[in-house]
């Protein structure tokens, strides 16, 4: 699948994430994250975003994350629901 | 939290805006859209935009604390994000530095009184980065100059000229901001233009980080307040930190302003802020022709009054030849109806 313009999904709320996804020039999946638990938890927040983004078989994409504590089912239907929106 | 009401501001609103922001040491200024938190029927939080900026942005001291900057700040930036701005900036007091770091905004310089801090997708690294890459230019010691050229004159091809003959390599970086009277589109392609003959010159866009409403609101408006300073430093120290170092800027060549205070302020603050980024400024006094110091704002004065003779004279071939072709009609009609 492709993603066709901008969108957005989350809230900048504590416990929640905030995800902006839009169209990449080439091909690849271009995380950028900020997170208050980087340190402890950047990894495995880009792997689940990742592992939700090929779930779709979306090969190019850039996806900007604001991340406030989110646990992984939040994050998991934050980018669902953003790709969905960029479809 | 509880029947808290945000929404769009209704325009009699704005007076109770005004106050509430005036109690927290802030003017209101004209805004794109203003939104408010309403508390049993009073204002009790305030927060604007306009274009890229986020701004006017104030709690109630007795409602402070209880998340609702977020819920402000969010509504804001949903609204912005429904009229495609993607990328936006905040400048805010210290104290609020936090609230927004908070919603995942980063700092991009913060002097006394201001700071600046991006949010969504802007990212001051990365948007240089793609500015050097578009611009094709190589590693090799640049000479810079910023330029607003509202329209291209004389006085601004001398400059880049001296830079041309000084320099092994020389950057013009054009003021994207558009709120001068000629469209960005015009002034860079008359620029471009009017420099092809100079081989070692690249023109390019400013971009958000250069003179834009971002680094240096006061540069538009031509206000001279207490804020001045702080714009003024903000923009020369983000130039020195983030700019010069990516495209290896050794020198910035600075017309001297007998005019515009705006202008001598910050000239001022490039002489006294860039050498302590290792970047050497040269002030070049402004050439005169027949008695009159060649401005682009002495050029617009003649425009107004349809001198177009003595305007051939003050301006390069390319600016002379637009302004009086068919598509510069507009912006003379703009020009001669300005008070």
């Amino acid at each position: 699948m492709e993603v066709k313009r901008i969108a957005k999904s989350g809230t900048f709320e504590s416990n929640d994430i905030y995800i902006i996804v839009e169209p990449k020039g080439d091909e690849g999946i271009e995380i950028n994250l900020e997170s208050i638990v980087m340190k402890q938890f950047g990894e495995q927040i880009k792997k689940t975003i990742e592992d939700t983004v090929k779930s779709f078989k979306i090969k190019s994409i850039k996806i900007t994350a604001k991340d406030r504590g989110a646990l992984d089912y939040t994050i998991k239907s934050r980018v669902e629901t953003a790709i969905k929106r960029a479809l | 939290m509880y029947d808290i009401l945000i929404r769009r501001a209704e325009y009699e609103e704005i007076d109770e805006v005004k106050r509430l922001l005036a109690d927290n040491g802030l003017t209101f200024e004209d805004a794109e859209y203003t939104a408010i938190a309403k508390h049993r029927n009073e204002i009790i939080g305030t927060c604007s935009f306009s274009g890229k900026i986020i701004k006017c942005f104030a709690i109630r001291e007795d409602y402070k604390g209880e998340g609702l900057s977020l819920k402000l700040i969010t509504h804001i930036i949903d609204e912005m994000f429904g009229r495609e701005i993607y990328e936006y900036f905040v400048f805010t007091k210290p104290e609020n530095v936090d609230i927004f770091k908070s919603m995942g905004f980063k700092i991009v310089y913060s002097v006394d009184k201001v700071c600046l801090l991006e949010g969504g997708r802007a990212n001051i690294n990365k948007s240089i980065e793609e500015m050097l890459i578009k611009s094709g230019l190589g590693c090799e010691k640049k000479s810079a100059l910023v330029m607003n050229c509202n329209p291209f004159t004389l006085g601004h091809r001398y400059i880049i000229e001296k830079a041309s003959k000084e320099s092994e390599s020389v950057v013009v970086f054009i003021v994207k901001e558009d709120k001068s009277l000629f469209p960005f589109d015009v002034r860079y392609s008359l620029v471009k233009k009017g420099v092809l003959d100079l081989k070692n010159v690249k023109v390019i866009s400013g971009g958000d980080y250069i003179i834009s409403s971002a680094t240096f609101p006061s540069y538009f408006i031509k206000q001279l307040d207490d804020k001045i300073d702080a714009y003024t430093n903000l923009d020369a120290h983000i130039f020195g930190k983030y700019i010069a170092p990516a495209f290896n800027i050794v020198k910035r060549y600075v017309g001297t302003e007998p005019f515009c205070r705006v202008t001598e302020k910050y000239n001022d603050a490039l002489l006294k802020i860039l050498p302590s980024y290792n970047i050497e400024v040269e002030l070049v006094e402004r050439i005169e022709k027949s008695g009159n110091i060649i401005s682009a704002s002495f050029i617009r004065s003649l425009i107004k009054k349809g001198d177009f003779e003595k305007i051939k004279a003050l301006v390069p071939n390319v600016t002379y030849d637009y302004l009086v072709s068919e598509k510069a009609k507009y912006i003379i009609e703009r020009i001669k109806n300005e008070k």
